[in-house]
């Protein structure tokens, strides 16, 4: 599934769409960005609810597919801004994680 | 990181990449506050440097274009209500010839998202088997108790530095300071 299906499929709010014909390939989802940094995969949809910009940092080394972030409410400006520059997809939702990865799961991703 | 003592971990590589001869682990902890420092001789940052640290986006690795350890161990302390500071001075900068950096990080561990302090012994014993050459000056406040290493006088009673990475003398550090936390009565986690 490509990200611009997901968020057409999952009803996602774009943060920032930097790559909409990115595949999906498997997700991770977790909040202790150490341990994403050592856990995500290439091309995964992560869904997280931290929105500092570090998010950002992690994405880019890890070369995720996109960002997931829940119970979303505004984003710090930094965190948009960093994402236009290193070109990460970051779609939003109002659901839990649980909820989302569920979601997801249904998708067969 | 899920435990601190894998923070104090990451920024004293910093110190040991910086080529610094010695570095002092502080902490000073009561009731409802943590506070680590950590200082050392090394090369020091430029203020431009400086500047940039937290950004997750620089680094002083060439092989990749992030680096985390501080702006990681920014977000955890300030997710607890505390924070970081970072000074620092190179040889270029400095007026009495004295250089090297100084990390303060403060943790509020009445917040429900204080991460525990964790392993910290392996930690001590990790930088020592690793760095050798440096002396290491490890020094917990807790209250009215301290718990202390100084491998430069370990050294002094050893007679020969190589003998630090010796497995028993490893065993050693990592058996006193269990025991010193341990009489204490100290929960690491």
């Amino acid at each position: 599934m490509t990200v611009s299906e997901l968020i057409t499929k999952a009803d996602l709010e774009i943060v920032n769409l930097a790559d909409a014909e990115r595949e999906i390939v498997g997700g991770y989802t977790g909040d202790l960005l150490s341990f994403v940094m050592g856990n995500v995969e290439t091309d995964n949809v992560w869904v997280t609810i931290m929105t500092n910009t570090n998010i950002v940092a992690v994405a880019s080394l890890a070369d995720v597919g996109c960002i997931v972030i829940t119970e979303a409410e505004e984003l710090p400006n930094e965190t948009v801004e960093s994402a236009k520059l290193r070109n990460i997809n970051i779609l939003k939702t109002k659901r839990n994680s649980y909820e989302m990865c569920a979601i997801l799961a249904g998708f067969g991703i | 990181m899920r435990e601190l003592s894998l923070n104090i971990l990451d920024i004293s590589m910093n110190s040991v990449k910086a080529g610094a001869t010695e570095i002092l682990i502080e902490l000073i902890e009561n009731e409802t506050d943590l506070v680590f420092k950590i200082v050392d001789n090394g090369k020091g940052m430029t203020k431009e440097f400086q500047k940039t640290v937290t950004d997750p986006f620089t680094t002083s690795r060439k092989t990749r274009k992030v680096g985390l350890g501080l702006p990681f161990l920014k977000l955890a302390a300030e997710q607890t209500g505390g924070s970081l500071t970072i000074s620092s001075k190179t040889k270029d900068e400095s007026t009495d010839g004295s250089h090297g950096t100084e990390v303060v990080a403060s943790f509020k561990k009445t917040s429900i998202d204080f991460t525990p302090l964790g392993d910290i012994t392996s930690t001590i014993v990790t930088l020592v088997q690793g760095s050798p050459e440096i002396d290491f000056v490890y020094h917990h406040k807790v209250g009215e108790t301290s718990i202390k290493l100084d491998t430069k006088e370990l050294v002094e009673v050893l007679g020969d530095r190589s003998m630090l990475t010796a497995p028993e003398v490893l065993m050693w550090i990592s058996e006193s300071l269990n025991e010193q936390y341990d009489s204490i009565g100290y929960i690491k986690y």
